[in-house]
């Protein structure tokens, strides 16, 4: 939509471009180094007024707390929960999205069924899930926050892996088929492989989802499977703020979904773009 | 080692009939060729053989044993595929190795009846690469590959020659002949192509809206022919076909054609004609049955024709000029220097013995 | 060199019983285990819900009694409840343009080639993927009256000291959650418009361009109906999480001051959790998934026609 030019012109564009992309940055980046930096200042340092743009030198104090206190369990709790039902999800996802995708199975009353779950909003149905949980002494427990997880993942997997599905060619499965695979076989040995971009950035999504959530682990934990949203939360005070704790725990627990991220970053765009586009 | 029989195959997809009622052998070894237009139900017929489909009717046995309920990796058949089916994360050796790795064969074996495909075909050099560094021809050596390592008895081929360019098509066609040469396989065959119908079937099976319009050696349906439709669908380029009216002509028949001009009927064509005075029809004659005149007397059955040559379309070695005949343009295939110039007058030898006539309202060929 | 034609030792044979009537049933036994979960978890506890919100079950009566609906007429007499859904309207309503328009924005700027486009587009996104109590701590901390950023840039450009305590001054505590929601949000529109863009025919804009046609006029004719649906599906996705908010306001004003930020959300999670209002809990959740389910079929029902 730009027209070329004389090469100043065109020079002159790009430069106010860097700009542009550099405010950008600084603008959506800040909130993120203030609370890299909080977490390594001291307290004088934090409580400091006028506040300190650069702290005088990075000490982990505030993270050794965490450490020595155990909260970093809840670092530990949410990889377990988050990676264990991504692992269900994706599996159970993909296993039903392929039965929709090929056989048609239900029909697009099973497909619309489905989807429709993914509107459920969590507010809704995280009251009777407690009701339920407590009559079956799910609260406070591993299998019941995955299982929940799991289940909330289901149909963003379906949805998603359906789609990536549709594009493996069927001439694929129809020569395995030919040569000797069982159906079964073909799953396994020709779609999950022909998939593997769709599965990397699906299960990056579902462990996200999983990971930071708050408002089921708020309502389904109590002290034995704090998971971090939630262990984040116990820092607030009414008068002050453990600040130095808030920040130092959410840079450990945002550091590694930063990390999955930034690595899976090109499967990513097509993930989100892909469910908006097909819609 | 195999025949194939179809008996009374029906297949319908929701309201759509596709096959009509197909019934069908073909012999143990013979190379047999489904060729027809797009919609035709060729692959449909193809892929319910192989077990890809089922018919909603009729039975299918191969070898003597009916499969219609057995499933496609049950049938011991081999397909090769218009895409080529390849897995981009497996190897060429491992692609070709897929089927014997699914039945659990011990790897010696597999290694050295890889090996042996590979070199029939020429691909041994490429064992260790990926689908997506070959070039299409390659590709496609490696389906093949894939298809007669696993020693079928019967070879089901779906259009695998579509998605070559013209001059690795003809490379690929030779190949295919040879392979059958070698390996004697039943195969089946699907293609739009008539070309690569004529010069690779045993058997060509000329198909139409789910039937069979007619089958047999490829000469005898482009020599032949029952119908129109198979008249028009084999011969490149197609027949020529002028519409006339038969009328008596002493002891002969003659054809006046609709838009002027006639022609009289060889003694041979006459005598199938007998009472059909009057009739209308169409005149088929093929692009090939004109000939430069030699200038001397004309054999029997041959008649001469004065025309102009409209558009010159040479080729090298053939040259295929536009003319009027009976008020429809027509196409002629002539000798290379037959003809120079646009506009240019010439006579030609038209061989009649081999012209067609075909009812125009039933479209079935009266002689 | 020829191949032995000779028989594979595997002629035509058949899978035992057991083996054909698995593979016959495959589509549903594989569809089965994820369907069940979805029940179990979905549908189930929604029907349980429904009951009790016919229920008479509160902070002290266990009273499981049917009495019709009167849990929902309380509904309507709730004032707290249609406050509630009036802030839940007000961030949904500013919230999102504004954020489609950010990012829309930032689209058009990166849409065209530049080296280290890459790098920007990875990092932009960091936002979006951090916990939502985060951003809300995150935040929390920048808008602190003594300690925080906010204060000192704007003292900066205003000249004087600026004493805002944003989490709590109530002019200030929306400007507060939707800087938050922005902040956190954009990035995603911004990465689904991106995508949207650069599937907008080339050919067209190229015509376009020769033809001498101005920016303005280019945005309108061609590019925004191109990428049309996908705004109309972005904002679907986005509108429904904002009604949903939850964890940001938790985080910034858990609700406050008072409950002038609480929203329909943090309302139902009040009288849920705090009140312990079982039965009335029940009905309110009811008429959330009503209310979204109306709105998602409407607009769903827009872009069907639409196309």
């Amino acid at each position: 939509m730009r027209l070329g030019g004389v090469p100043s012109r065109k020079t002159r564009v790009l430069a106010l471009r860097y700009l542009g992309a550099a405010a950008l940055t600084l603008f959506f980046l800040f909130p993120v180094y203030w609370l890299f930096m909080i977490s390594f200042k001291t307290p004088d340092e934090i409580y400091h007024v006028p506040p300190l743009w650069v702290p005088s030198h990075i000490q982990f104090s505030n993270y050794y707390v965490l450490f020595k206190d155990g909260d970093v369990w809840a670092i530990a709790n949410s990889m377990i929960v988050a990676g264990v039902s991504s692992f269900f999800a994706i599996i159970l996802g993909t296993l039903c999205a392929y039965s929709l995708a090929r056989f048609n199975t239900g029909g697009d009353n099973l497909a619309m069924w489905i989807i429709s779950q993914r509107m459920i909003p969590p507010i809704a149905v995280v009251f009777p899930i407690f009701l339920v949980y407590v009559y079956f002494g799910l609260v406070d427990g591993f299998f019941g926050l995955v299982l929940l997880y799991t289940a909330f993942n289901l149909p963003y997997v379906i949805w998603m892996m359906r789609g990536y599905i549709v594009d493996v060619p069927l001439e694929l499965e129809e020569s395995a088929l030919v040569d000797g695979l069982s159906r079964w076989d073909v799953i396994w040995k020709v779609v999950f492989p022909m998939v593997r971009p769709g599965l990397v950035a699906t299960s990056v999504f579902t462990f996200v989802f999983a990971w930071n959530d708050f408002i089921f682990a708020l309502v389904l934990t109590r002290t034995e499977v704090i998971t971090f949203p939630v262990q984040l939360t116990h820092y607030f005070g009414g008068q002050s703020n453990f600040w130095a704790k808030i920040a130092a725990m959410s840079v450990l627990g945002t550091l590694p979904i930063f990390v999955a991220v930034t690595m899976m970053q090109r499967y990513l765009v097509r993930g989100i773009s892909l469910g908006a586009v097909k819609g | 080692m195999a025949d194939v029989k179809l008996s009374g195959l029906h297949k319908y997809y929701g309201n759509v009939h596709a096959v009509r009622g197909i019934d069908l052998t073909i012999a143990d070894g013979e190379f047999a060729v489904l060729v027809g237009p797009s919609g035709c139900g060729k692959s449909t017929l193809l892929r319910t053989i192989a077990g890809l489909e089922d018919p909603n009717e009729g039975t299918i046995a191969i070898g003597g044993e009916i499969v219609n309920d057995l499933r496609p990796r049950e049938r011991n058949i081999a397909m090769v595929f218009q895409n080529y089916a390849l897995y981009p994360y497996l190897t060429v050796y491992e692609n070709i190795a897929f089927g014997l790795r699914a039945r659990k064969r011990p790897d010696a074996e597999i290694r050295s009846r890889v090996g042996e495909a590979a070199e029939m075909l020429g691909i041994g050099n490429l064992l260790g690469r990926y689908p997506r560094q070959l070039s299409g021809g390659q590709r496609q050596r490696v389906a093949i590959g894939r298809a007669i390592v696993r020693k079928a008895e019967l070879f089901l081929f779906d259009e695998p020659l579509s998605n070559l360019d013209a001059q690795l098509r003809d490379e690929m066609r030779t190949e295919i002949k040879r392979l059958h040469h070698e390996i004697t396989t039943t195969m089946i065959y699907v293609t739009h192509d008539q070309v690569e119908a004529m010069t690779l079937a045993d058997r060509i099976v000329l198909l139409r809206d789910g039937k069979i319009e007619q089958q047999g050696a490829p000469l005898e349906l482009f020599e032949r022919p029952r119908t129109e439709f198979v008249a028009r669908f084999l011969g490149s380029p197609s027949i020529n076909l002028i519409p006339a009216k038969l009328v008596a002509a002493e002891r002969r028949v003659a054809a006046i054609f609709d838009g002027g001009g006639s022609i009289t009927l060889p003694v041979s064509k006459s005598a199938a004609l007998d009472g059909a005075a009057g009739r209308a029809v169409l005149l088929g004659i093929r692009p090939q049955h004109f000939s430069r005149a030699g200038g001397g007397p004309l054999r029997d059955g041959f008649v001469s024709y004065s025309t102009v040559a409209d558009l010159i379309q040479p080729t090298g070695t053939r040259t295929f000029i536009t003319i009027k005949i009976g008020g429809v343009d027509a196409i002629a295939e002539l000798q290379a220097h037959d003809v120079e110039s646009h506009g240019q007058k010439i006579e030609l030898a038209i061989d009649l013995n081999r012209a067609v006539l075909i009812d125009p309202g039933t479209g079935s060929v009266i002689a | 060199m020829t191949i032995s034609a000779a028989l594979d030792g595997s002629k035509r044979s058949r899978s035992g019983r057991f083996g054909r009537m698995v593979e016959d049933r495959l589509p549903y036994l594989i569809v089965a285990p994820a369907i069940l979960i979805l029940l179990l978890v979905g549908l189930f506890p929604l029907i349980y819900s429904l009951i009790v919100s016919f229920q008479h079950i509160t902070m002290t009566d266990n009273d499981t009694s049917f009495v019709g609906f009167m849990n929902y007429a309380e509904l309507f007499k709730d004032a707290r409840l249609w406050a509630s859904l009036g802030h839940t309207a007000i961030i949904t309503a500013i919230a999102l343009p504004l954020e489609l328009l950010i990012g829309f924005l930032m689209a058009q700027l990166f849409i065209e080639r530049m080296p280290g486009r890459q790098l920007f587009v990875a990092l932009l996104v960091l936002p979006t993927v951090i916990s939502p109590i985060v951003a809300g701590a995150t935040w929390r901390l920048m808008f602190d009256v003594r300690f925080g950023p906010i204060g000192e840039i704007l003292s900066f450009f205003a000249g004087e000291p600026v004493r805002i305590l944003w989490t709590v001054n109530p002019y200030f505590v929306y400007p507060a959650i939707i800087i938050c929601e922005v902040w956190q949000w954009s990035p995603f529109m911004f990465l689904l418009l991106l995508a949207a863009l650069s599937n907008v025919d080339q050919s067209q804009l190229e015509a376009a361009e020769l033809d001498g046609a101005s920016y303005f006029r280019v945005l309108r004719a061609i590019v925004l109906p191109a990428i049309a649906p996908v705004i109309a599906v972005a904002c679907l996705i986005r509108g429904l999480d904002l009604v949903r908010i939850f964890d940001i306001i938790w985080a910034l004003t858990e609700g406050g001051p008072g409950s002038m930020t609480e929203t329909i959300s943090l309302y139902t999670y009040v009288q849920g959790f705090s009140q312990f209002e079982t039965s009335y809990t029940a009905a309110i959740a009811f008429l959330v998934i009503a209310l979204l389910t109306v709105i998602t079929t409407l607009v769903l029902k827009r872009m069907e026609l639409a196309r």
